[in-house]
């Protein structure tokens, strides 16, 4: 009786407080979303694209048996406007076709260009560039079996002081690297790396890889995760931004300091996560250094991207990112609590420890405890029942914050019917969805403890066979 | 001990749960409620914008020769903003010389002095979106409340002043930013610096150098480098100075002007700064180089292709590249170096850019058909000593690691 008490306590304060800490992240991101969008204002991105004092960037593209969708990522990606801009695709020993339809369409060539390997990767069995578009390289090298080996190597032979890296399924905006590049613009000395929105391309129409038309996609498990994106960018990741403790750019769109990851060593071959771990890495050690630095978020260079159509993808894909969450804090647990990781070390750290790594666990015990606790009558039921309708209420309440932040901002779902179906859905994330990635989360901790560090398959649908398209 | 569930539910029907319950469902109410007037305020907005676009376009030469009198769209709030929008866009369209009826209709009709009022009197994003709008105006009664915006302490309002003076385009807006940069203590992004004084001094950069003759350290540097983006022959031995100047970082913005400039200094100058101690100064001279016309650069190429950096040893191979007609000439002197580096640095330029299947082709149908093939396996030998070099230093740093 005296456990479940204390259990069914922990529950409360735990997920109150953790309920409190995002409706901070959703007041910080609209403050800052606003401010960003007053800022825009001031901006006129054709005078960036046309002064001689934008920096090159050169995009990485890491591949792996990507051939329904790597020629017209990369047609969209050389389509891009911005002034300086390099492209290196990096195939990382696909099985499939996907040097070969590159080479078609590029009409790639042998170059036999000086690499040297800076960071240490599988060996390169070819370069190729493309007569169409000297912009374009191709890295052919042997599989390493993860994708920080690619990009790894797309950082060696990058020749700019800013590297952004995309993944092959993505789409991204025409004008998102400038876009995401104001960002490094308002203060290059101590802007290190900005992360971008990644958005779900599912059910939109794509024309000349470009997205026509953004619609919802049909079948709820992916409108799901439509909220989700929003509220783990919008929200999360804007609010943390906001107070300058960003803990990870997806590895699928964001802007890096060259000089500053090959510090760092790169991306860690064989992470799991290797995007979260990067950036936690440069915290290390950019507070090491004692530096002034700041990683940021940009709301509005969008990146758009595929996900998970079928459950058994999804549930492979939340796995995969527990196990890089884990993979990530366990060895920089020595950040937690140092006076010299500063905000890093004593809240940010310590917050994905216990609300995120720990959250699928407490979650699970907690459920159980309060579920006994009600049946030996430790708890009345009216209480259990208004509990859960708080948890539910609220939990609900920063689902729509995100939606509203996508209304004040982008609005990239036109039609009214479409906002509709986005704030119904607001109402199912929390029952049953979320449950469902509670058990995810929890095989990717079983998975990790076991050793399991596959990435594992996600069926694609690709982007030029998109239905809607 | 008893639970905090059963504390709370002491309170009965009306406890804090309870409490938390409504505020969370009154929040959804509300935020729901929110996106949907937002929704359908906007809607109509945008739709009467449409409407009353296309009605003032239809009357645009009327309301810009003054036959409709500005009273009659001046106290409409959508359509000044309307009007204003269609003047400022076709203000930065314009050429100089087909400026006058737009400003003149902004004059008239009391914007230019709304805009001018908001920049002195309000404060935060209001007045920060007055100095951008007086910037676009280009007028130049609008520069004096500009330069205020400059002494602002809100940063954000500094900087809107500076964009606001760069778009102005005039040599007059620059004068207030150099001389507060000038004093060393002006806060405001340095892209932004160069950025607004790239427009303000593109028609007489020669004002940059009287500056820079009195700066010293980052200031020195930030000047330089927007010399270095503005330089015209008129400059003439300024930039001599400037080359010899201690600073590597002015040095190399002064090897960048030298590029857009062809007078019989330039190539001894660049000569000079090809050969400098700092690898981005020789960087620079080279890419200037690769941009004149004149074939007494080859042989100071050449000397960089086989510079101890990477980077100029590229660029030199790309700028040699380009010299197509002496190519053959060019191969064979960099065979004669013996410098597999700076072979492989220009086998690499001329597969990159195409050349190499060209002189190939080339030398297949001549008659020195033996010397060709000397030469072709020159390069391939090359080529393969550094791959196994550059494979050796991977080794070597795969094992440092």
């Amino acid at each position: 009786m005296h456990f479940l008490a204390i259990s069914n306590d922990t529950l409360f304060v735990y997920y109150v407080v953790s309920n409190v800490i995002y409706l901070g992240l959703l007041i910080v991101a609209i403050v800052k979303n606003v401010r960003h969008r007053h800022r825009l204002g001031s901006q006129r991105l054709e005078l960036v694209r046309a002064s001689p004092f934008t920096p090159p960037i050169t995009l990485i593209v890491p591949a792996h048996n990507e051939e329904r969708s790597i020629v017209s990522s990369v047609g969209a990606l050389l389509g891009l406007e911005y002034p300086s801009l390099e492209v290196i695709v990096v195939n990382d020993g696909s099985s499939d076709a996907t040097v070969e339809n590159l080479r078609q369409a590029y009409q790639l060539q042998t170059a036999r260009i000086l690499y040297i390997a800076d960071i240490t990767t599988a060996p390169l069995h070819a370069i190729y560039r493309s007569p169409l578009d000297p912009r374009l390289f191709v890295l052919d090298k042997e599989a390493a079996g993860c994708k920080a080996d690619a990009i790894n190597a797309g950082i060696n032979a990058a020749s700019s002081p800013y590297i952004c890296v995309v993944d092959a399924d993505s789409i991204l905006e025409k004008e998102s690297l400038i876009r995401i590049m104001a960002g490094v613009f308002a203060d290059p000395g101590r802007v290190m790396a900005v992360g971008g929105i990644v958005r779900v391309l599912n059910g939109s129409r794509v024309v000349n890889n470009q997205i026509e038309e953004v619609r919802l996609p049909k079948s709820p498990i992916e409108v799901m995760q439509v909220i989700e994106y929003l509220r783990a960018f919008l929200v999360g990741r804007e609010g943390w931004a906001g107070f300058n403790m960003l803990p990870i750019i997806s590895g699928a769109f964001g802007v890096f300091q060259r000089d500053l990851v090959m510090q760092v060593g790169g991306f860690r071959t064989h992470a799991v996560g290797e995007d979260l771990d990067l950036v936690i890495r440069m915290h290390r050690r950019l507070q090491e250094q004692g530096r002034s630095y700041h990683i940021d978020f940009i709301p509005d260079p969008t990146c758009w991207t595929e996900v998970p159509t079928d459950l058994k993808s999804l549930a492979r894909q939340r796995a995969r990112w527990h196990k890089g969450l884990i993979d990530t804090l366990w060895p920089n647990r020595d950040m937690l609590f140092r006076a010299r990781y500063g905000r890093v070390g004593w809240l940010v750290l310590p917050y994905m420890w216990i609300f995120e790594f720990f959250a699928p666990v407490i979650e699970v015990v907690g459920y159980s405890t309060i579920v006994l606790a009600l049946i030996t009558g430790v708890l009345s039921k009216s209480f259990f029942l208004q509990f859960l309708l708080f948890g539910y209420a609220f939990a609900t309440l920063i689902s729509i914050g995100s939606v509203l932040l996508e209304e004040m901002t982008f609005r990239r779902y036109s039609n009214w019917r479409e906002v509709a179906r986005l704030l119904i859905y607001c109402f199912f994330e929390h029952f049953p969805y979320r449950q469902l990635t509670m058990i995810w989360r929890l095989q990717g901790i079983w998975q990790y403890l076991r050793g399991d560090l596959q990435w594992g398959q996600m069926k694609r649908v690709g982007i030029s066979t998109n239905p809607a398209a | 001990m008893e639970s905090i569930f059963n504390g709370i539910g002491k309170f009965g029907p009306a406890g804090l749960v309870l409490q938390a319950i409504l505020v969370s469902l009154l929040g959804i109410f509300l935020l729901v409620g929110f996106i949907v007037l937002r929704r359908w305020y906007r809607g109509r907005y945008f739709r009467r914008r449409n409407e009353r676009t296309v009605a003032l376009r239809a009357q645009w030469d009327e309301i810009l020769s003054g036959k409709i009198s500005a009273e009659d769209w001046r106290f409409n709030p959508l359509d000044c903003d309307i009007v204003e929008s269609i003047l400022l866009d076709s203000i930065e369209m314009s050429p100089a010389d087909k400026l006058s009826p737009l400003l003149n209709c902004l004059r008239v009709s009391g914007l230019l002095d709304m805009r001018i009022y908001q920049a002195r009197t309000s404060r935060g994003w209001k007045q920060r979106t007055a100095l951008l709008t007086l910037g676009r105006t280009r007028a130049m009664e609008a520069i004096p409340a500009l330069v205020e915006g400059l002494d602002s302490r809100l940063r954000e309002t500094r900087i809107a002043a500076v964009r606001g003076l760069g778009r102005t385009a005039r040599m007059e807006a620059a004068i207030p930013i150099l001389d507060r940069i000038v004093i060393g203590q002006f806060d405001a992004p340095e892209r932004s610096l160069k950025n607004a004084l790239v427009n303000c001094c593109r028609t007489c950069p020669e004002i940059l150098v009287t500056y820079i003759e009195h700066t010293h350290g980052p200031v020195r540097v930030l000047l330089a480098r927007v010399l270095g983006e503005l330089a015209s022959p008129e400059l003439g031995e300024e930039l001599l100075v400037l080359a010899a100047d201690p600073l590597p970082e002015v040095r190399a913005s002064a090897a960048r002007a030298l590029g857009n400039t062809n007078t019989s200094y330039t190539l001894p100058a660049l000569h000079s700064l090809a050969s400098d101690a700092e690898w981005f100064v020789r960087l620079r001279a080279v890419v200037a180089l690769g941009q004149i016309e004149n074939l007494g650069k080859i042989n100071i190429l050449l000397r960089a292709l086989c510079d101890a950096n990477r980077h100029v040893r590229q660029r030199a191979a790309w700028a040699l590249a380009q010299m197509e007609p002496h190519i053959e000439q060019i191969l064979e002197d960099v065979v004669a170096t013996k410098d597999d580096y700076a072979l492989q640095a220009l086998v690499s330029e001329l597969e990159r850019s195409g050349a190499i299947e060209k002189f190939v082709g080339g030398l297949d149908g001549s008659d020195h058909q033996s010397a060709q093939t000397a030469l072709m396996e020159v390069v391939a030998e090359a080529r393969k000593r550094v791959e196994l070099t550059g494979k050796a230093m991977a080794a070597a740093a795969a094992g440092a690691h």
